[in-house]
């Protein structure tokens, strides 16, 4: 009985070192061999979060959130049609491009600035959730104390978000949008009457998923969803990225 | 096609080994992702800045005739993850860059690869 332990204990460790051989050769950021990550915290996201894109995502999800086009009423696809996007499939020059975000410096807005990328920061306090975007310190206060939306809501960028957990998802409600923004990279459009819900569930230590689903009336014939993968960083900071610099850089492309 | 000495085309090629980077960076409208060249050169300017860093730098065609190339890589935040820094390329370094040539023919390239004089690579992480 020791001995066939003791074989067994040999074979995982075999089997262990052939796996972190194959993950070595993937290249830097998968080199360092990874022991099975622990359990996800109760009902706590706070960390350094990076989008982690599938395989399938990784040939749209610079510009979109999934390879079909979501239902467009006319008035958003006559919108989608006239835009100049920078990133994707239809990419114009930076001197060309209309994107608010890269023109005029707009916030990304509400998922958008998911798309961006760059990490993100979850800090939770008692009365909120707070996400510090790495793209133009970008932020997002998510009230948890129980508040519902205001009745009348002021119009803004990232929308007015509030959150409840549900069992150990948070599930994110926001209304209260202008209409400067664009829904992703690509130019698609929404109305000041989306509606954007995410599920954020940490599925272990390291991962988290965020399920996203946007209804418009005005925009959209039917939801739009999607869900987003997300890795843990414990080991980087959030940096600074002015989207001023872009002025200059216009320059230097001209 | 004349193929140089300093500038080398590897058709179709950077296509498979960088499609997943290509739809990530902005104005990617100017580059031909199709095609992948390789400038040797001698460093004028490296600016570690936002959104997208800049290499300027000298490059000898086969007469001998010297001509400015700029390149763009990612951003600063994304490098200094890859280890990065604003003194990790410096004016006078010679360095080859591969990455797409504009459909233009311009000088300039979204730069992919950059590999020292001393034959390491630095890490780009894609292009976006």
């Amino acid at each position: 009985m020791g001995n066939t332990l003791k074989y067994l204990a040999l074979a995982g460790i075999a089997l262990l070192t052939c796996a972190s051989g194959a993950r070595a050769q993937m290249g830097k950021e998968d080199a360092a061999p990874k022991a099975a990550p622990a359990p996800a915290p109760v009902h706590d996201l706070s960390g350094i979060w990076n989008m982690r894109a599938t395989p399938a995502q990784r040939k749209y999800i610079g510009s979109t959130y999934t390879a079909e086009e979501p239902a467009q009423t006319p008035w958003a696809k006559a919108k989608y049609d006239a835009a100049k996007p920078s990133n994707g499939p239809r990419s114009n020059p930076l001197t060309v491009t209309d994107d608010p975000v890269l023109k005029l410096c707009f916030p990304p807005g509400t998922p958008r600035i998911y798309l961006q990328p760059f990490p993100l920061q979850i800090v939770q306090t008692p009365k909120e959730i707070i996400m510090i975007f790495e793209y133009d310190h970008t932020v997002r206060y998510i009230f948890t104390d129980g508040r519902e939306h205001p009745a009348d809501v002021t119009p803004t960028y990232m929308g007015h978000s509030i959150g409840k957990w549900d069992g150990d998802t948070l599930v994110v409600d926001t209304v209260g949008f202008n209409e400067k923004t664009w829904l992703d990279r690509d130019g698609h459009q929404h109305s000041d009457q989306l509606h954007v819900v995410e599920r954020f569930h940490r599925t272990n230590m390291d991962a988290m998923t965020i399920d996203i689903t946007m209804e418009d009336p005005k925009a959209l014939t039917k939801p739009w969803v999607t869900q987003l993968n997300f890795q843990l960083r414990p080991t980087w900071d959030i940096q600074e990225l002015a989207c001023t610099d872009n002025v200059d850089f216009i320059n230097f492309e001209k | 096609m004349k193929i140089t000495r300093t500038t080398t085309i590897a058709l179709l090629a950077g296509v498979l080994l960088f499609a997943g980077a290509a739809f990530a960076h902005h104005g990617t409208a100017n580059y031909d992702t199709a095609k992948m060249i390789n400038v040797k050169g001698v460093v004028t300017d490296f600016q570690f800045v936002n959104p997208h860093v800049q290499i300027v730098m000298d490059v000898k065609d086969d007469n001998g005739k010297v001509k400015s190339w700029s390149g763009e890589l990612t951003s600063p935040n994304r490098l200094s993850r890859l280890g990065w820094s604003k003194n990790s390329i410096k004016a006078g370094d010679i360095i080859t860059i591969g990455g797409y040539p504009t459909k233009s023919g311009s000088p300039e390239i979204w730069i992919q690869k950059v590999t020292l004089a001393s034959g390491d690579d630095l890490a780009t992480g894609g292009g976006n």
